[in-house]
């Protein structure tokens, strides 16, 4: 099966997930949410706030447990986290207690590879996102878009199949935030992982991916999927001049915009 | 952001006819020169006997008890022997207080049944004042070294613990999430993220008790003891001999306070990876 070119990469089948709140009654994160992404397939996941966007990418991540369905990646089905399924967190999750090299090279420290093999493994992925020179750096010597390069390629240096991004750039100021996306793209039209992508940006999702999960909220469920038919490979500037663009990126934003009208009144 | 501090923290060469001092020496010099008020307490001290306004019965000159410090030190060497036996003890009670607070500290940090087993002992005794409980470690555990490792053992314990706990509970999921994600198994999660994220809350802790031991270990030879520097002051002041009790006093302070810096200088070192170590 793992073989085929259109068997799924990742199938989230039926996912349920309910929290128990602190006044004990039951919230519904998640309600039946399933899709499935192909081999190389960018997903993005954009939706209101508390629409359970994030929730989803920790189930597959395997962080959390669905209340019910299930996640399956190669057809095995997850039940925990693995540096198979890369994941890079929101506010730089990176330790601040290892010098920036370190934390790079945290994933092969992990799996017992030696301090010289890890090291090397470290300085390639540290070369990738472009900050060779601050190896023995500690991360609060660096700025957020620095950080944030670094959780990517401490993700990188596991060699993960699938990344799994949950809001990465949503901290960093708009220029910043402009270059990461322009180096994931090229990160992806060389290596062509498996991504999901969880994003508050609208303009960031459609740029980026083939197809767009847009999620509504109460209980968080999947509104549509709509597909980005845009060309590859994709230059932002051009990319955010083309007319397509524009009337994509309305579509999605009326439909949210819809959606959190909805649930104002 | 700020990867031109490094040149910042280094002077600037200024345009001057002086000779320029080696900056060690220059930076030794101003952790001295920050120093000048206890200095200058100590000069009055000196002038208050020297004039006579002291009473040397109740406060001998400085000079007289830097003297007998000087002869009880490294002549006599019977100072070198109460200042080694109050030293052992509160190391050995210090150790075993926070090996065995930070190992139940972590556990009530990480184990459901064990923190919520533990959490209300604590809250129980910790008010207690330890010293309020020698006389029945005395019956326990004689006069001797015993009762007092006992003793600092406790009075260390509780900071520690409660400071290690409070640290591992701390602990942000996230950093959690992220190493599991990158492989780590339970027991490197342990070792690589919550150890080093809870360390600045077990140093807290580790400062707190060592003064504590510093407190029981002269209180407790006070009470109770043949040897030691609380035995050596109590001892001075029963026989009348205030220089030596004086010498008997500031060698405590003395010791309290090279020990406090050097676990501050120790803390900088390893903590220089915070965010709120810069100053």
């Amino acid at each position: 099966m793992t073989g085929q070119a259109d068997a799924p990469h990742i199938s989230v089948d039926h996912v349920n997930k309910r929290f128990q709140t602190a006044s004990r009654a039951q919230l519904q994160a998640l309600k039946d949410v399933s899709f499935a992404a192909t081999r190389g397939e960018f997903i993005s996941i954009v939706g209101p706030s508390g629409c359970g966007k994030s929730t989803l990418l920790y189930i597959v991540a395997g962080l959390l447990d669905a209340s019910d369905g299930t996640v399956t990646v190669d057809d095995e089905r997850v039940t925990g986290p693995s540096p198979e399924r890369g994941v890079v967190l929101q506010n730089f999750s990176i330790f601040p207690w290892r010098r920036v090299i370190d934390n790079v090279a945290y994933g092969p420290e992990m799996r017992g590879a030696s301090r010289q093999e890890r090291r090397r493994i470290a300085r390639q992925y540290l070369e990738t996102v472009g900050l060779g020179e601050f190896a023995e750096y500690f991360p609060r010597e660096l700025s957020g878009g620095m950080k944030q390069r670094i959780a990517i390629a401490q993700m990188l240096a596991c060699n993960p199949s699938i990344f799994l991004m949950d809001e990465p750039f949503g901290a960093l100021d708009a220029l910043t935030r402009e270059v990461l996306q322009e180096q994931l793209l090229r990160l992806w039209e060389r290596d062509r992982k498996t991504v999901l992508f969880v994003t508050h940006s609208i303009d960031e999702a459609v740029l980026l991916s083939d197809r767009v999960i847009v999620m509504a909220t109460r209980p968080g469920r999947i509104k549509e999927i709509v597909p980005i038919d845009l060309p590859r490979p994709r230059r932002a500037e051009e990319i955010r001049a083309l007319p397509q663009f524009g009337t994509l990126r309305r579509h999605i934003w009326a439909s949210i915009r819809a959606e959190t009208l909805e649930m104002m009144q | 952001m700020k990867p031109d501090s490094a040149a910042q923290a280094a002077p600037l060469p200024r345009p001057s006819s002086r000779p320029t001092l080696p900056a060690g020496l220059v930076r030794w010099l101003h952790a001295v020169a920050r120093y000048y008020p206890v200095a200058l307490i100590l000069l009055l001290w000196e002038l208050c006997s020297r004039i006579g306004l002291f009473d040397p019965l109740f406060v001998p000159a400085l000079s007289d008890v830097l003297q007998t410090w000087y002869v009880e030190m490294f002549v006599t060497h019977d100072l070198l022997v109460h200042i080694a036996y109050s030293f052992g003890r509160a190391s050995i009670g210090f150790a075993m207080g926070a090996t065995v607070g930070i190992m139940v500290g972590i556990l009530m940090g990480r184990v459901r049944a064990i923190e919520s087993f533990v959490d209300p002992l604590i809250s129980a005794i910790f008010p207690t004042p330890k010293l309020a409980i020698f006389p029945l470690m005395m019956v326990f555990l004689g006069i001797g070294d015993a009762s007092k490792i006992a003793l600092i053992f406790l009075g260390c314990f509780f900071p520690i613990v409660i400071a290690t706990y409070a640290g591992v509970k701390n602990v942000d999921k996230y950093f959690i999430w992220n190493a599991r994600t990158k492989g780590a198994n339970s027991r490197q999660v342990m070792w690589t993220v919550v150890f080093p994220a809870a360390m600045p809350f077990v140093f807290a802790g580790l400062r707190t008790a060592m003064l504590t031991a510093f407190l029981l270990i002269v209180a407790s030879e006070l009470i109770a003891a043949n040897e030691g520097l609380g035995y050596l002051i109590i001892f001075a002041q029963r026989t009348f001999n205030p220089t030596l009790m004086f010498a008997g006093v500031l060698t405590v302070s003395t010791m309290g306070f090279i020990a406090d810096r050097l676990l501050q200088a120790l803390g900088r070192r390893l903590f220089r990876w915070q965010e709120q170590a810069e100053r």
